[in-house]
């Protein structure tokens, strides 16, 4: 081989381990921004439709009832706070919130 | 672990899937134009989207994982498998079924691309474009958050970017110049066997 050729070949493998490496780098930054996104929005999500229904006054006396979206037996519940999951929601405190989601 | 960080956690790995699926869909898209430049090597696009494809079926599984160990859900190993087997919104979550296993087919007859040969391999990637839009139907059909405006901005935006990439590469030429070449040649051929 020429001394140019030597010379082309190494330039072709040089710019072949750059892009390798760009390669790598980018996959590395896009992993870790999914693993924050996941973070980030499961927060934002929490935020927005968090699930719970909390009464706005402690005092009252929240009686909730809470049921599957599939099951039609309501089970009742004393406790303000609900899962996180799907269902509908009803108090009997005027200052409650209803909160129906989904999966 | 707590069952509101699951279910969050499953809301977030959805989301999160929807984008990086868009960003293979994008990147597949636009490998085929053969981009090149000097520090952007042709091959890197179609690296990134293999690198991508499997990073999206990392964060299905989370999505899918945390979303059946949810005890309050009771969903079921089944309804991740079988689609349309959920007593739960059971259309909606088949969609999500069938967009994963469409996408599990692709990325699994990619990585056996040697063994299937190139024609079955090109036929089943095919299916990538049916994966991604019954994948953002399920998140409209079926995710909590559907309505909420930073996911309905989030959907606009991958689709759209979708959409642009895909009018994009049907507006450009060929990438391989002898393909007009070729179909004349069919043509020619096909008339000749016709006479």
């Amino acid at each position: 081989m020429t001394m140019e050729g030597t010379q082309a070949a190494d330039a072709r493998i040089l710019a072949r381990d750059r892009a390798l490496s760009l390669l790598n780098n980018i996959t590395t930054y896009v992993a870790f921004a999914a693993v924050a996104g996941v973070g980030i929005l499961g927060t934002v999500s929490a935020l927005t439709i968090p699930g719970v229904a909390a009464s706005s006054t402690s005092s009252a006396t929240a009686s909730a009832t809470t049921s599957t979206p599939s099951d039609s037996s309501s089970t009742s519940s004393s406790s303000s706070v609900l899962a996180p999951s799907s269902g509908s929601v009803s108090s009997s405190s005027s200052s409650g919130v209803a909160v129906s989601g989904g999966s | 672990m707590s069952d509101i960080v699951l279910w969050y956690t499953t809301r977030g790995a959805g989301a999160v899937s929807m984008i990086l699926l868009s960003a293979v869909v994008i990147l597949g898209v636009l490998s085929s134009l053969r981009f090149q430049s000097a520090g952007w090597p042709r091959f890197l696009t179609p690296a990134l989207h293999r690198n991508l494809a499997l990073m999206t079926l990392v964060f299905l599984a989370l999505h899918i994982v945390t979303a059946v160990v949810d005890p309050f859900t009771h969903l079921g190993w089944l309804t991740a498998v079988v689609p349309f087997s959920s007593y739960y919104r059971t259309f909606w979550l088949g969609l999500g079924t069938i967009a994963f296993e469409l996408l599990a087919a692709v990325v699994v007859t990619s990585l056996l691309r040697g063994l299937i040969g190139q024609v079955a391999w090109r036929a089943i990637h095919w299916l990538a474009y049916a994966s991604w839009p019954v994948a953002v139907i399920h998140g409209f059909g079926t995710g909590t958050d559907a309505l909420s405006g930073w996911f309905m901005v989030l959907s606009i935006v991958c689709v759209g970017s979708v959409a642009i990439a895909i009018v994009y590469r049907m507006l450009q030429p060929p990438p391989d110049p002898l393909t007009s070449a070729r179909g004349e040649f069919r043509s020619g051929v096909s008339r000749k066997l016709d006479q």
